[in-house]
């Protein structure tokens, strides 16, 4: 027993209809594909793990608990900082006033 | 390309520069893909007229190369290598097995038959 082909047809749209999926019974490139497509722009983006916080922000958060909190990291430069102060090769004064024309040739 | 990079350093990760631009890219690719994938469905739809179609390609090709998705590289997050990346740790290989000996990841370990 054959079932004639627009009886199949008619199948077919209400099947689109109650799932909601286009009716295009000829097959023709309408591009829906790309529509249903996902979009994986946020999982992309969120692939490198994002800074939560400074520790400038974390130590301001206990501020008002008064409380203090170290910056490890900074002390330890503060440190080395001094040292090669005390040896003479710290960084250079900044200057002041604009560069000297004259010199400049 | 530093106007797609975030005007406050948002990392959290190791950085050097590549993991900055591989980072801007993903963002500028975010931000673009749904006209992106506007575009591509102008591209691909045979009813609309063939010169919409045309204009849309010459769109798509003229956007910014940071916002092409195959741009992107998944690159180490300890270390910044482009390569021997395991995509389930994001780590390089050298990387993975350091931190596998070292433990710090759950339900890795060590095979020996």
């Amino acid at each position: 027993m054959s079932v004639p082909r627009a009886r199949l047809l008619q199948l077919m749209e209400a099947r689109c209809k109650l799932f909601e999926t286009t009716f295009n019974p000829e097959g023709i490139r309408a591009g829906n594909k790309i529509l249903r497509q996902r979009l994986k722009g946020p999982a992309l983006a969120g692939y490198y793990p994002r800074r939560i916080w400074t520790m400038q922000e974390f130590q301001a958060e206990f501020r008002d608990l008064h409380l203090m909190v170290d910056d490890e990291k900074e002390l330890d430069r503060f440190e080395h900082v001094s040292l090669l102060k005390a040896r003479g090769k710290g960084a250079p004064k900044k200057k002041s006033g604009p560069p000297d024309a004259r010199k400049k040739k | 390309m530093s106007m797609f990079r975030a005007k406050k350093f948002d990392l959290g990760c190791f950085t050097n520069i590549k993991i900055i631009r591989d980072h801007s890219k993903r963002k500028a690719f975010e931000a673009a893909e749904p006209e992106r994938q506007a575009l591509r469905y102008i591209i691909r739809n045979t009813t609309l007229p063939l010169r919409t179609r045309a204009i849309a390609q010459l769109q798509l090709t003229q956007m910014h190369c940071y916002t092409r998705p195959t741009q992107i590289r998944n690159r180490c997050v300890l270390g910044g290598k482009g390569r021997g990346v395991l995509r389930a740790f994001k780590m390089s290989r050298y990387n993975f097995r350091m931190e596998a000996l070292a433990g710090n990841l759950p339900g890795v370990k060590k095979a020996s038959w």
